[in-house]
């Protein structure tokens, strides 16, 4: 695991003539985007409704990850740690408190930020491998720190998660669309933070920590600040995975978890926008359900898929600059 | 007022580095008003004394003041928030951000709307980004750069990227402006702009130092030059001075027959 030097409005690799379109560009995909997925449960069938829900909660936990490596350069492969705790907040403030997400989201959020900012102070002076491991200690912690805990987090069992968001709306119907609002949210607080002073301000600090602190910026409050927005959306994508999935135990925030949320921020270039994210989340969610007919194959047509999209987005750009040379020669 | 009252002074600075020593106790005070040349060979500790004035390096020895007020301890980012900036020897500009974006950052530290604001569309956020834009293209028009705002920085040429570090290094108004080889990768004709921007902006409130190899500049900006050699002051004077100095011809100015 190395530092990142991806840009964070183009692909890896793109020539980026212009930025400001290129971003236009990738908004006017997310918007379409968006006014499909909003009218989908209506088109589709209740399976799919709660696998997009998962997928939308999935694609939550690839933008932490891949905020992470936009803004801080760096790694993790231990989000399922921070997916745990927003997950757990909202599976025991709905069984021990009937407290619905409305009121557990926003602790979600914060306790992620909490333990992001927690595990950046000790860690700030690391970075590459030795932070991508540091993190790992995270995710091997996870299940056994629940199940260590059953009295409050119903040990190996887990927790049910049943309190509507709205009553008397089809509970399939919320899952879906309080996956689909949160993913929205997430997106379009990425974006204003891109184009705010901390926004600027981090992606200096990225690339020239000298230079950031030269101007005001100092490389701790980089860090921590990057950690713990990382760790507030994974606390999110937790909670919309307890919520959409209306279950949560810690087989759903092992170690693999983790590399999986980090798989989907690969295949997605580390992209902060719906478009990307869905790209991320769907590879985590959709493609598994998509090969669950092919058996004992399920994970070479998995590892050719990932393959796939890895080649086809590093040479993207060259296709792209290529056909467009042919037919500005045509 | 005095331009001693308000200068940044180091005294007895002395810097090493696995026992070689970069900086042997030098005294040196830049003044409000005036523009300090800091001239010397490669590896004669010019950019070494910009590290321990801006705090990138502590000095082993010594003391730096500004206003008065001891700075050794304070962080670089503490500095920045006194007003002390400069501009990096090799450019240090984001590629991710725009050029008027990398230049907003010089300007950052004047706003302090919380993180709220960064993620909401709040009235005081866009007013911050506003003003933080406003200021950044005033900045970029001031050195000739008006209409490359949304470039990136992989678009252009390193004299340009130069310039924009200039802009970055003055936009938040600095009290204290050091500026590391501004003119390396100009050409002539930037060059003289950049001449009479950097007179343009030597008000008598600002403590301007500019380390340079571009010796035109250097005698034609500077009212003060110090000359370094080895870690050490060789000369200190006016550009005149500076240029009869036979020890300064002989080790840096001696091929030099105008």
């Amino acid at each position: 695991m190395s530092k990142s030097s991806a840009s964070i409005e183009t692909m890896p690799g793109s020539a980026s003539g212009n930025h400001a379109r290129g971003w236009l560009a990738a908004s006017g995909a997310d918007y379409l985007l968006a006014a499909v997925l909003f009218a989908l449960p209506f088109l589709i069938g209740g399976s799919w409704t709660f696998a997009l829900g998962i997928c939308f909660a999935n694609s939550i936990g690839v933008l932490a990850v891949s905020v992470l490596v936009r803004y801080g350069g760096e790694v993790s492969i231990g989000h399922s740690f921070f997916a745990a705790v927003g997950a757990y907040a909202v599976a025991i403030l709905d069984t021990r408190y009937g407290l619905s997400l409305v009121a557990s989201l926003p602790l979600a959020l914060v306790l992620g930020t909490v333990c992001g900012v927690a595990f950046a102070w000790p860690s700030r002076k690391l970075s590459g491998i030795y932070l991508a491991v540091s993190t790992m200690a995270l995710a091997l912690a996870v299940p056994e720190l629940i199940n260590n805990a059953d009295w409050l987090t119903g040990g190996y069992e887990g927790l049910y998660v049943s309190q509507s968001v709205i009553p008397g709306v089809e509970a399939s119907l919320q899952r879906y669309y309080a996956g689909l609002l949160a993913l929205i949210a997430v997106v379009y607080g990425l974006r204003r933070l891109r184009h705010s002073r901390q926004g600027l301000t981090l992606l200096l600090a990225k690339q020239h920590p000298a230079a950031a602190d030269a101007f005001g910026t100092r490389q701790v409050w980089a860090r921590i600040a990057v950690m713990g927005i990382s760790g507030g959306i994974g606390g999110v994508c937790g909670a919309i995975l307890a919520f959409a999935g209306s279950t949560v135990s810690p087989s759903s925030f092992t170690f693999w978890t983790s590399i999986f949320l980090l798989v989907g921020s690969v295949v997605s270039f580390y992209g902060l926008s719906l478009t990307r994210a869905l790209v991320g989340g769907a590879f985590l969610t959709l493609v598994p359900q998509f090969l669950s007919a092919s058996g004992a194959w399920i994970p070479v047509l998995y590892g050719l898929a990932l393959l796939g999209m890895i080649l086809i987005g590093h040479y993207l750009p060259r296709i792209r600059s290529f056909l467009f040379a042919s037919k500005g020669g045509a | 007022m005095d331009g001693t009252a308000n200068a940044l002074t180091g005294r007895g600075l002395a810097l090493s580095f696995g026992g070689i020593e970069v900086l042997k106790g030098l005294d040196v005070e830049f003044r409000a008003g005036e523009i300090t040349g800091l001239i010397g060979p490669n590896g004669a500790g010019k950019t070494s004394l910009f590290n321990c004035l801006t705090g990138a390096y502590r000095p082993q020895k010594g003391a730096i003041t500004y206003l008065g007020h001891a700075l050794d301890g304070l962080s670089p980012a503490a500095r920045a928030g006194k007003g002390i900036v400069r501009s990096f020897q090799h450019v240090a500009l984001s590629p991710d951000l725009s050029v008027l974006e990398n230049v907003m950052i010089g300007v950052a530290r004047n706003y302090h709307a919380g993180w709220l604001h960064a993620f909401l569309p709040t009235r005081r956020g866009t007013d911050e980004m506003a003003a933080m834009r406003a200021a950044a293209e005033g900045a970029l028009s001031e050195l000739g750069l008006a209409g490359l705002e949304h470039k990136l920085p992989s678009e252009l040429p390193p004299g340009m990227l130069r310039l924009v570090e200039i802009a970055r290094a003055i936009v938040g108004q600095p009290a204290v402006l050091l500026l590391d080889e501004p003119a390396a990768g100009l050409n002539n004709s930037e060059t003289r702009d950049l001449m009479r921007t950097l007179r343009k902006l030597a008000t008598s409130d600002l403590v301007m130092v500019v380390v340079e190899h571009d010796m035109d500049l250097v005698m034609s900006i500077c009212d003060r030059i110090y000359v370094l050699n080895f870690g050490a002051i060789v000369a200190c004077g006016s550009p005149q001075e500076v240029r009869a100095n036979q020890e300064v011809v002989r080790i840096y100015l001696g091929d030099d027959d105008d």
